[in-house]
């Protein structure tokens, strides 16, 4: 049996060796086929970058040097147009590069989709959104029939959020597959904000998941128009719901009644007393001193911290809290008080 | 007498045998995991990935710890590598424990640190804070100067101070990458708070090419010693990491970059003091707070690299740093060993801590025992010849064979040394690695059993170069 073994032994190693030899060459050649791609790319690139930019910045007319022939000289495209997208914001640049890959880059992305690669098609998706290649759309439906992974579904979304809304909203509702909060904001952030207020506007249908990455784009997309939706929020019965439209409310950064916000400042929860003392910053000392004077005295450490710093960062701040250390008996505000004036102090 | 050599000899040897297979079926099993999830993201472009979680509206933001005892070389650059991080809202907490250098000096004077009042929130208790100063250039930039304690301590202090939900600690050593932070946050970021700790994939950094503490370019370096612990690093990536990551099996994340909330390091009480491999124990106390709490929680690996380290590049600094590492690993396991098939800690108990237990831990003094005995096999003569060879196979292809394999799998999808002649090079490297490199780490391995054992602690700190000084000296 042991001598059996053995030859079995090294049948195996020397079968594993050889694998290995021939893995070996194999990745030596496709590092020599790597280098050449990159080779031409990199030539395409010199060559062609300040065509690029006349075409793109210059108001340049159109040079057929720029039409791509090849994967290399494809990749070379995407670096340029990737660095514009990503650098200048301009709309005539964007148009141009939509124009440009809806002609010649879209056969190309076309083919990758039926690529049996995972990562081919990814990369293909997220061109199709970054260049805005609209004339894909309905490759793109077609390839939604097929088996693809989240991943895909999720690039699709993002593709029919920037071209087709109402597609996009009626896919979210039907869409068996939940994402993260920070998947949904990803979502939401490119939609145009007519889209958006209708996504807010049917809230208590949607899951929970979606409701807090709705209340989160409004706040960073920090839009006027979406302060009455979110003040709408603060009755609503979840409390996590409550505490993201003040959060929401505090980022956009304009109060312009402070009546919402009074019942709050005795709420059951800490993380909506904070919340409260946080969107006092946005509001003139003399109208929330007094709730202030009652944060800064709460139980609980990051109310107290809170509603001090508040305070301190007004103009009359240091002397209001220096009117309190003289009046009053309570040890752990005053503790706070005094931390933050000298602090406030330090840093002048 | 004879008969019982011969007893000893056939029960060892069928022992020993036993044992090697069960490790060589384990790591094939993990490889073919590693390969199948790596083989996806192959081609896949990163850059799409890592730069949609830059805007602060996706991102959380992160408290970075530096504990430094006696790191008056390193210190500075290390903090500008962090202020070098691609990632829109970080606060760095560098936490001096009672360096009897000019660690506080030097960090005060190049950073122009002034002393402010602060209080802090004792979550968990720390040895005295004597001062925290503020930087006047960078208003992200605390110094916190305290009484020596060690680095746990020094964390835990930096935990206290911090005002972020997530923390990452990081090695005085480390080099970052621009991109590490992003990376590393990935997974927590995109699974809403379910990942609740994440480590990266670790390189080392000597041979690499630096400009303003980035890596550009990684060459392989001269010494052999340094080449052969790069091979071990892609082996312990592939055959290990990445399988126990998919299934929620992590007990180790390097302490040299990774990622932590704040609110669930601070229930399991922070970084023991007490103990050697401090980020394995808090990583362990996580994992059984997840299940005491019942939560679907996660840690995880993640696989793109996302911290260079510097290696040891001398026999006397390398053993130290195994014999402290498998102290360390022999502790928290031990620590733990109530856990180990334990059916209240699920797939922990039964799959993760048996695996490190049997592989990891006791693996090395079997292994070194399958030396012996090949040795003494050849000197008893004949009849225990084959049972030699066979042995002598498996560890060629336990040791040659997994680390070609490593090589080029590593080669093929992440494509660290680019150059033919680098691959080439640790090949052939790989091929000795069973005669000299791995019955010395063997050896020191069980050293440091040993040391647990006796109870011994004076494990001696790492000598550093400095990463500006590497910069000029690779």
């Amino acid at each position: 049996m042991i001598k059996l073994s053995i030859s079995l032994l090294l049948t195996v190693s020397g079968v594993l060796l050889v694998v290995l030899f021939l893995f070996t060459i194999y990745i030596l050649v496709q590092r020599k086929r790597e280098i050449r791609f990159a080779e031409v790319r990199d030539t395409f690139l010199q060559n062609s970058a300040q065509h690029w930019y006349n075409y793109l910045i210059n108001d340049e007319i159109f040079s057929v040097v720029l039409v791509p022939r090849g994967r290399s000289q494809v990749a070379a495209i995407e670096t340029i147009f990737s660095s514009y997208l990503k650098s200048i914001s301009n709309e005539k640049v964007e148009h141009k590069i939509k124009e440009f890959s809806n002609v010649y880059l879209k056969k190309f992305y076309e083919k990758d989709l039926s690529s049996k690669r995972w990562s081919i098609r990814m990369n293909a998706l997220y061109r199709i959104a970054d260049f805005r290649i609209e004339a894909l759309l309905d490759t793109c439906q077609q390839f939604e029939k097929t088996k693809i992974s989240e991943e895909e579904y999720f690039q699709l979304l993002k593709i029919y959020s920037v071209f087709q809304p109402e597609l996009f909203i009626e896919k979210i509702e039907e869409s068996s597959v939940s994402y993260s909060e920070s998947e949904y904001r990803r979502l939401f952030a490119l939609l145009e904000d007519d889209v958006f207020i209708r996504l807010f506007e049917d809230f208590n249908s949607w899951t929970t998941k979606i409701q807090f990455a709705a209340i989160d784009t409004a706040a960073v997309k920090r839009n006027m128009q979406y302060i009455d939706q979110l003040k709408k929020l603060l009755t609503h019965e979840m409390p996590e719901i409550k505490i993201r439209a003040l959060k929401g409310l505090y980022e956009i950064g304009v109060i312009d009644e402070i009546d919402p916000y009074v019942p709050f400042v005795t709420s059951d929860m800490w993380e909506i007393r904070l919340m409260v003392a946080k969107i006092f910053q946005h509001v003139p000392l003399n109208y929330t001193y007094a709730y202030l004077e009652q944060l800064l005295q709460d139980e609980n450490w990051w109310v107290r911290s809170q509603a001090a710093k508040t305070i301190v960062e007004k103009r009359e701040g240091i002397a209001k809290l220096q009117q309190f250390l003289e009046s009053s008996n309570d040890p752990y505000a005053i503790e706070m008080a005094q931390e933050t004036i000298v602090r406030k102090r330090g840093s002048k | 007498m004879k008969v019982f050599l011969d007893f000893c000899m056939w029960f060892f040897g069928g022992f020993i045998l036993f044992y090697m297979l069960i490790v060589i079926v384990s790591y094939c099993a993990m490889f073919v995991i590693a390969m199948i999830a790596m083989r996806k993201r192959y081609k896949l472009d990163p850059s799409e990935y890592d730069d949609a979680h830059i805007d602060a509206f996706y991102s959380k933001p992160v408290s970075l710890l530096v504990p430094a005892y006696n790191e008056e070389i390193g210190v500075v650059d290390t903090v500008y590598s962090l202020l070098n991080l691609r990632y829109p809202q970080t606060e760095i907490i560098i936490i001096n424990d009672g360096s009897t250098d000019s660690t506080l000096q030097t960090v005060i004077e190049h950073f122009r640190m002034k002393p402010v009042d602060k209080i802090v929130r004792t979550n968990i208790p720390t040895k005295q804070v004597k001062q925290i100063y503020e930087s006047e250039i960078y208003k992200n930039c605390i110094l916190v100067d305290k009484e020596n304690g060690g680095k746990a301590d020094a964390l835990n202090v930096g935990i206290n101070v911090s005002q972020y939900p997530y923390f990452c600690s990081i090695d005085g050593d480390s080099i970052l990458d621009e991109k590490s932070l992003l990376r590393v946050m990935k997974p927590i970021i995109l699974s809403d708070g379910e990942v609740i700790a994440a480590g990266g994939n670790i390189r080392i950094a000597n041979g690499a090419k630096m400009q303003l503490g980035s890596v550009t370019e990684a060459h392989l370096p001269n010494n052999h010693l340094v080449i052969m612990q790069i091979i071990e690093y892609a082996r312990a990536f592939l055959m290990g990491r990445i399988a126990l990551s998919k299934y929620n099996l992590v007990l180790i994340i390097s302490g040299a970059f990774s990622v932590f909330s704040k609110e669930w390091a601070v229930e399991a009480g922070g970084y023991s003091t007490d103990i050697i491999g401090e980020d394995m124990e808090l990583v362990v106390n996580i994992h059984r707070l997840i299940r005491k709490k019942k939560e679907k929680k996660r840690i995880e690996f993640v696989p793109d690299p996302v911290c260079w380290t510097e290696a040891p590049q001398s026999l006397g600094v390398l053993r130290n740093q195994r014999r402290r590492w498998h102290q360390g690993l022999f502790e928290s396991l031990w620590k733990h060993k109530t856990m180990t098939l334990n059916p209240k800690y699920g797939l922990i108990g039964l799959l993760s801590f048996p695996y490190f237990w049997l592989v990891e831990c006791l693996g090395p003094l079997v292994e070194l025992g399958g030396y012996i005995y090949i040795v003494v096999a050849f000197f008893l003569g004949k009849i225990y010849y084959e049972v030699a060879i066979i042995l002598l196979l498996l560890f060629v292809i336990y040791g040659v064979i997994f680390s070609i394999a490593s090589i080029l799998f590593e080669a093929w999808i992440l494509n660290t040394y680019p150059r033919p002649r680098d691959l080439l090079r640790m090949i052939l490297l790989a091929f000795t690695e069973i005669f000299w490199y791995r019955p010395l780490t063997l050896f020191w391995r069980c050293e440091g059993l040993l040391r647990f054992v006796l109870r011994r602690s004076d494990w001696g700190n790492m000598k550093r170069v400095g990463i500006g000084e590497k910069e000029n000296s690779i």
